[in-house]
């Protein structure tokens, strides 16, 4: 019995030497290694994958292989390190359930696989903006910007759109308002082509930047009249203006349609070079959302923009009020078209001293043309005149007055030819020019209005729309159709929704 | 119905306990008071004379004796005062003879016992002018002995006739034409919030005056009051234990002619509940409108959904027009006490008042007028007028109850009371804007406006004194919180745009899209507070120590949503009446293209939650070191905390870094000494010099310290909270500190008579005002903001007289006038100074010094009046003047806004009748001059124009009351 119970127990420390001899390695286990869990990654966009592995050997080397997209190794462990971990970057290009496969092999030789599961999701087309911009930002071609709110371009930042960018204004009235203010300092350079627009709309806009890849400029669902379902975009600069008010030096003003609580909306300033960038193809639609009594969003809002911004084809359609509105400043506009806003298609305050050159207005609500002049103390007058030439002005209804000037609008406008003049349910005129004519008439400053061509309706004449004077002066002339008399050159503005939709050759341009 | 069941109710029990009252004996009651200051005697032995009946005086001074019908004599005597005896006590059986004010004087060596008629003891000077007379602080007060002589039927009318104070609205209390915000109102010693959230004092009109114990008025502080007032405070104290049994009803009726029984009247369709004052539900929001994304077509919902949202709203966006009634009002009161076994008393008050008032003002203007730009124009530019028509109902009902119960030493009061205020506006405005004036463009519009405005209080007092040590240590404990509304539920504004060629439309430039706005606001306050005093023999003299706390915690919840109705698409072919707006073919969904969108971010920017504490502790001291001059020096320390949530637009739209958010931050912490002394000499026993010195403190309100952006849907003119930055405000809102230091003389002549002149100077470190922000030139916008420092030094004259100097026949006539004149100067920002300069006109010049807003130049207050008591009847004509008074801190483009003095000429005449003098009647006209209220414009060297004007016309009344 005891030498049964000595050879047990011998056998028995005989097996437990040889298992530990095992473990010591005369013959290394393989390589192990562990794959993360599943993850998700859009279209283009990278993330990293960690693999834990282990390997008894020693480690050699790794291999990925990619499925959906494209995987290399970022880090590995030291050679010869029996444990750690390996990540991989991985960059999905199709959507679908992608995956990495990793291979680790040690320096004997053996190998382990692991296989990491990414669902490769589409491309992030559409991004909500909610904060300001505050550092330099590009909004890319092909994607949409939703603006969550006032979103202001904060100073000395620049915010850079590509032309087939889309952005949208969420819903909301009064303080609730969306808008893209461009702040005093800021810079917008929003560039687009005739063939790639930059389009400014309503989130209930279905327009995609493949429609405008497509060619397609229209909205897919919205009428062409429909307003006030956002509210606009504000650029600002330093360029002077005539509001002055707080302070012998300070010549500065809050913009209309943002409370005063938000300091960055003040506008206005010294340096008539300044510049705020420049927008070019720009299409603003839809906007204009009701604020209060008396208080109002524009398509484009200028306030104290200086000449050293480019500002050229502009579009504006369905603002529920103004088209574009100056508030002074120096800027120089090119090429614009305003077509079913809400209110006066071109608005200039407090004394502005640019041009604008080749506009088309059609069927404003109010009039086409609302033309103010200066409105600070005397320090801050230029003494300088605003110009308006090459206007192709379709009325269609009764808003308001033709072109509203008053005593002291510092304004010479030329080539202007009215059509579609509205009449009375007896076919009598029912324009009126400018209640204040005369007043702005008498001005000291030589401020003319020139060269006025209009196509009339039948049985009226000239002196029914026009100021006798004007039509004495033979500043104002009939002419058979708009085609046939100055105005807009309208070949520019092919580009636009208007053209497209066909409301230009509509009216006859 | 159901309201008159009520009342029927009440009256039955009334009638029941008059009946239970009857009996075959009488009463004699009483109350002791200490001659020389006014306070009550307690242990008093009252003796009747030839019997062995006594009594003797409790916690109030005040005893009780059930004697059989007969006349009778009373001995008082006390410890260290003279012996009193008062003879010819008539005594009627189940009648009640009242004797109050009998005043006991310290005997100084022996003497005699002092024999007095019952008669003389009821033309005794009152308890509340003895303290008035005696004590070292200046105060001033009317308490119920008065009521019955001069026929007041609430607080306000009653303090009206009290010196420095004015009574705007008859409603709301000033003191010394200083503004609301440094006027305070205590019930029964502990702060009530006011029913309108604007206002800092509460409307003192809603008090009866039968339920009144006194009112007083403070105008130099003392640790003991809370340290938020400048002008004065005012308490008022209701009664616990009547001295005979109260059952009035009374009502009243006011026509006026220009406002009552016109067809013109101005009324819309609101709940079945608005004649008690509240709306049932009618005025709700809908329930959906309340969720972060509300249906509209650009949300993604189906159309009929769209549909049935806006239908969901009222369809009524216009006034029609109704005759209206006169107004009136009804009231009952009942109290009375009981003996509780020997020394136990109990007793009761419930009150109820209901009032319905119209308004109608046609001819009512709003203006927003500009400074011209040029030097050499000095005509102001009409940028805005509004002219048109405001009627408003308001009906208030109210009720108000207390118990009260004295054993030996203890004596407790629970009161409970509630307060409900409807009121119902519908205006009409034709809307004129120029665009001649700087920043606008131009249009006509026509307004239309519904308003509703709900608001009630609900307050609860438990009190308790107990005294001890023979009476020398008195302490007072009070808890009471307070529950307050104010809800304006579907405020409605709708403004056409009218055309060149007469067209309605709606234009978002021009008079806007037509909007409704919901405010709600809920608060409570909550305070405890303890006061300790008591007697001491200072250097031989008597002296009182009072030393205790206070906390005072409120919370504000407050919200504001709005909604702008839109179109998505064509508008349609509007004729001019707001009834044809929300008609189920305009409506989107159903083949129209209305529908709403949301004005409200979520996290809501107008909305914000506030709480503030406010501990207090003080001791006062009152002593006499030199003879005839009594001090009071007292410090009290408060520590506040104003704690606020809320945020800003573009927080609240998501921008979390951009924007601000206060998550419950603490955006005041002040911890505040408030030394006060007040010392008095009396140069003889009716003559006194007094001399005062107090700091106190003026905090920002809870709506002035927040993110809150505002609209007056009427007006059109914009409130932002004090937090926001903006220009060169840091948007860091604080507390006005405030030194004051006042001199008077006084002179008490016999009976009711006094002269005295005083002068006061004032120094405030920071004042708030409202400020107009002057970066905007569209919309009209202003911000609470401390300015620089400002100062105020004014006199004070006040002459009452008898005639009777003339001729002895002529003694019930009297005269009476007190005249305030105040200079008040504050220091201009950089940023005003040089908005002013910009804007300075040839020949002017612009200091940078100027009045400080809400302060009126000068006050008058004169009267005659009649006073007949064995007639029982006074009669009097009152004029009421105040003086230009800046409004609206104006500066650069926006012209200075102040008040054009109001000439307010009264004539009151109250009488009673009838063997117990049951019935009382009075007759009132105000506005006998038929003068109107303006606000304007300050022009220099030009014609000034209208803020805001109209007409209140004259007013007659005919009040009725009856007890049983």
């Amino acid at each position: 019995m005891k030498i049964l119970k000595h050879t047990v127990s011998l056998l028995i420390v005989l097996a437990l030497f040889i298992s530990c001899n095992d473990d010591n390695g005369n013959d290394p286990n393989p390589p192990s290694a562990t794959a993360p869990e599943t993850q998700n990654v859009l279209v283009g966009e990278s993330l990293d994958l960690t693999f834990s592995i282990s390997v008894d050997a020693g480690y050699e080397s790794a291999s990925v292989s990619a499925a959906n997209g494209e995987a290399s190794i970022s880090s590995e462990p030291e050679s010869g390190a029996t444990s750690g971990d390996i990540v991989v970057s991985y960059t999905g290009n199709t959507t679908g359930a992608g995956s990495v496969e990793l291979t680790v092999t040690d320096v004997d030789g053996l190998t382990a696989k692991a296989t990491a599961v990414i669902n490769v999701g589409e491309e992030q087309k559409e991004f909500t903006i909610t904060e300001n911009i505050t550092e330099d930002t590009t909004w890319e071609d092909g994607k949409t910007y939703i603006l969550g709110g006032r979103i202001i371009v904060e100073p000395d930042v620049t915010l850079t759109i590509e032309g087939g960018a889309v952005v949208k204004g969420e819903a909301g009235s009064g303080s609730n308002a969306t808008t893209l203010l461009v702040a005093r300092d800021a810079t917008l350079n929003a560039n687009g082509t005739a063939q790639a627009p930059i389009i400014f709309t309503s989130v209930a806009d279905e327009i995609t930047p493949e429609d405008v890849d497509n060619g397609n400029f229209g909205s897919p669902n919205l009428d062409e009249t429909q307003n006030g379902l956002w509210g606009g975009v504000i650029v600002l600069g330093n360029a002077p203006i005539s509001y002055s008010d707080d302070g012998n030096d300070q010549t500065e003003a809050q913009i209309e349609g943002i409370p005063t609580s938000e300091t960055l909306a003040l506008y206005g300033g010294n340096d008539p070079s300044d510049s705020s960038g420049s927008l070019t193809y720009v299409t603003i639609r839809h906007g204009g959302t009701n604020i209060g009594q008396g208080n109002e969003i524009n398509g484009l809002s200028l306030g104290g923009v200086g000449n050293g911004t480019t500002i050229e084809n502009i579009e504006i359609v369905a603002n529920q009020d103004d088209g574009v509105e100056w508030f002074g400043g120096t800027v120089n506009v090119s090429n614009v078209l305003v077509w079913n806003n809400g209110d006066d298609a071109l608005d200039t305050d407090q004394d502005w001293q640019g041009t604008v050159d080749n506009v088309v207005t059609m069927s404003p609500d109010g009039s086409s043309m609302e033309l103010d002049g200066p409105e600070g103390s005397s320090a801050t007058v230029s003494g300088n005149a605003h110009t308006i030439m090459n206007v192709s002005a379709y009325v269609e209804t009764n808003g308001s007055e033709l072109i509203d000037v008053d005593d002291n609008t510092n304004v010479n406008i030329s080539n202007v030819v009215f059509f579609g003049l509205a009449t009375d349910d007896s076919g009598n005129a029912d324009n009126m020019f400018s209640s204040d004519y005369s007043e702005y008439a008498d001005n000291t400053k030589g401020y003319t209005i020139t060269s006025i061509d209009a196509v009339l309706p039948s049985g009226t004449a000239l002196a029914d729309y026009f100021p006798q004077s004007l039509v004495d002066d033979g500043e104002v002339e009939e002419v058979a159709d708009a085609q046939s008399g100055t105005g807009a050159d309208t070949s520019v503005f092919g580009w636009t929704w208007a053209s497209q939709a066909g409301a230009l050759s509509n009216v006859g341009l | 119905m159901k309201l008159a069941k009520y009342i029927s109710l009440i009256l039955i029990f009334g009638f029941a306990h008059m009946v239970y009252g009857q009996s075959q004996v009488g009463t004699i009651r009483g109350k002791v008071i200490d001659a020389s200051s006014g306070e009550p005697l307690i242990g008093v032995n009252v003796l009747v004379v030839g019997t062995s009946d006594g009594a003797s005086t409790d916690v109030d001074g005040t005893f009780s004796l059930k004697v059989p019908e007969g006349t009778y004599s009373l001995r008082l005597s006390y410890v260290s005062y003279q012996n009193k005896k008062i003879e010819g006590i008539e005594v009627k059986a189940g009648d009640i003879t009242v004797l109050d004010n009998i005043a006991l004087s310290t005997a100084t060596a022996k003497m005699e016992e002092v024999v007095v008629t019952a008669g003389a003891v009821r033309n005794s000077e009152a308890a509340m002018l003895t303290m008035k007379r005696t004590s070292p602080q200046m105060l001033d007060g009317i308490s119920s002995e008065k009521f019955d002589k001069i026929g007041v039927s609430d607080a306000a009318q009653a303090l009206k006739k009290v010196t420095g104070v004015s009574v705007e609205g008859g409603k709301y209390v000033y003191v010394r034409g200083l503004g609301d915000r440094y006027t305070n109102t205590m019930l029964n010693s502990v702060e009530i919030p006011s029913l309108d959230p604007n206002r800092n004092s509460l409307q003192v009109d809603i008090f009866p005056s039968n339920l009144i114990e006194n009112m007083v008025i403070n105008k130099t502080a003392s640790a003991e009051l809370p340290a938020d007032f400048t002008g004065g405070i005012v308490n008022i104290e209701t009664i616990d234990f009547p001295e005979r049994p109260i059952f009035d009803i009374s009502t009243s009726f006011t026509y006026n002619p220009q406002m009552h029984f016109n067809s013109n009247y101005l009324t819309y369709e609101g709940s079945d509940t608005d004649f008690l004052g509240f709306d049932n539900g009618a005025r709700e929001l809908p329930n959906e409108a309340k969720g972060e994304s509300i249906p509209s077509p650009l949300s993604g919902t189906s159309d009929n959904s769209v549909y049935e949202f806006v239908n969901s709203f009222n369809p009524t966006l216009g006034p029609k027009q109704k005759t209206n009634n006169m107004d009136y009002s009804l009231g009952l009161t009942l109290g009375d006490q009981y003996k509780v076994g020997d020394d136990k008393a109990l007793g009761y008050i419930v009150s109820g008042k209901y009032s319905n008032k119209t308004k109608y003002y046609n001819n009512y203007v709003y203006g927003e007028w500009q400074n011209a730009l040029n030097a050499e124009n000095f005509d102001l530019v009409r940028s805005t007028t509004q002219n048109g028509t405001v009627a408003e109902n308001n009906v208030f009902l109210g009720g108000l109850a207390g118990i009260a119960y004295k054993a030996g030493q203890s004596k407790f009061k629970l009161t409970g009371m509630h307060l409900q205020n409807g009121e119902s506006r519908s205006a009409n405005f034709l809307v004129d804007n120029s665009e001649s004036a700087p920043g606008q463009s131009g249009y006509i519009g026509e307004s239309y406006n519904l308003e509703y405005s709900e608001r009630s209080i609900t307050n609860f007092l438990l009190n308790g004194t107990h005294y001890f040590d023979n009476a020398n240590w008195e302490i007072d404990w009070r808890l009471s919180p307070t529950f307050s509304t104010m809800n304006d539920p579907d405020l409605r504004k709708t403004t056409y745009t009218i055309k060149s060629n007469g067209d309605y439309t709606f234009n978002a430039g021009a008079g806007g899209f037509p909007s409704r706005t919901w405010r709600y606001m809920d608060e409570v306050n909550l305070v405890g507070r303890v006061n300790i005093s008591g007697d001491y023999e200072l250097f031989d003299n008597p002296a009182t120590v009072k030393f205790g706390g206070s906390h005072v915690y409120k919370q504000r919840d407050y919200d504001i949503l709005s909604y702008t109705a839109s179109f998505f698409g064509n508008q349609f072919d509007w004729q001019g009446n707001p009834s044809e707006i929300l008609i189920d073919d305009h409506i989107y969904g159903n083949g129209g293209t209305i529908y709403y969108q949301s004005g409200n971010p979520d996290p809501n920017p107008n909305a914000y939650n506030s709480n503030s504490s406010n501990t207090a502790v003080y001791v006062s001291n009152q002593f006499s070191l030199i003879p005839n001059v009594r001090t009071n020096i007292g410090l009290r320390v408060e520590n506040y905390v104003l704690r606020h949530t809320g945020r800003d637009i573009s927080y609240a739209q998501g921008a979390t870094e951009a924007g601000i958010n206060f998550d419950d931050e603490k955006v005041l912490d002040a911890f505040d000494f408030f030394p006060s002394a007040n010392v008095i000499y009396n140069i003889t026993d009716r003559m006194n010099l007094r001399f005062s010195y107090s700091k106190t403190i003026a905090r920002p309100s809870f709506k002035e310290m927040s993110f809150a952006q505002i609209l007056d849907p009427i007006s059109n003119r914009i409130f932002n909270g004090g937090l926001y930055p903006i220009g060169s405000w840091d948007g860091n809102l604080h507390e006005t500190r405030i030194n004051n230091f006042d001199l008077r003389f006084e002179s008490f002549l016999s009976g009711n008579q006094l002269i005295s002149v005083s002068g006061f100077y004032k120094t405030f470190d920071d004042p708030i005002e409202l400020v107009r922000l002057r970066a905007s030139a569209t919309s009209s916008e202003f911000q609470p903001r401390n300015v620089g420092n400002g100062e105020v030094y004014g006199a004070e004259f006040e002459f009452r007289k008898s005639f009777n100097f003339l001729s002895e026949s002529l003694t019930n006539f009297g005269f009476s006038t007190n005249v305030t004149l105040v200079k008040s100067l504050i220091d201009m920002t950089d940023e005003e100074y040089n908005a002013r300069k910009n804007r300075e006109k040839e020949g002017q010049d612009i200091d940078d010094q100027r009045q400080m807003a809400g302060q009126a130049p000068y006050i008058i207050n004169a009267g005659l009046t009649y006073d007949n008591a064995d007639l029982n009847m006074d009669a009097g004509l009152f004029y009421n003047l105040k003086g230009e008074t800046l409004v609206l801190v104006g500066g650069g483009t926006y012209p200075d806004v102040y008040s054009e003095p109001f000439h307010n000429l009264k004539f009151n005449l109250n009488k009673a009748f009838g063997p117990r003098n049951q019935y009382s009647l009075s007759v009132n006209v105000s506005n006998i001059l038929n003068d109107r209220r303006e606000e304007f414009y300050d022009g220099y060297n030009t014609v000034d124009k209208i803020y805001e004007a109209y007409s209140p016309a004259r007013t007659y009344s005919v009040g009725f009351k009856y007890s049983f």
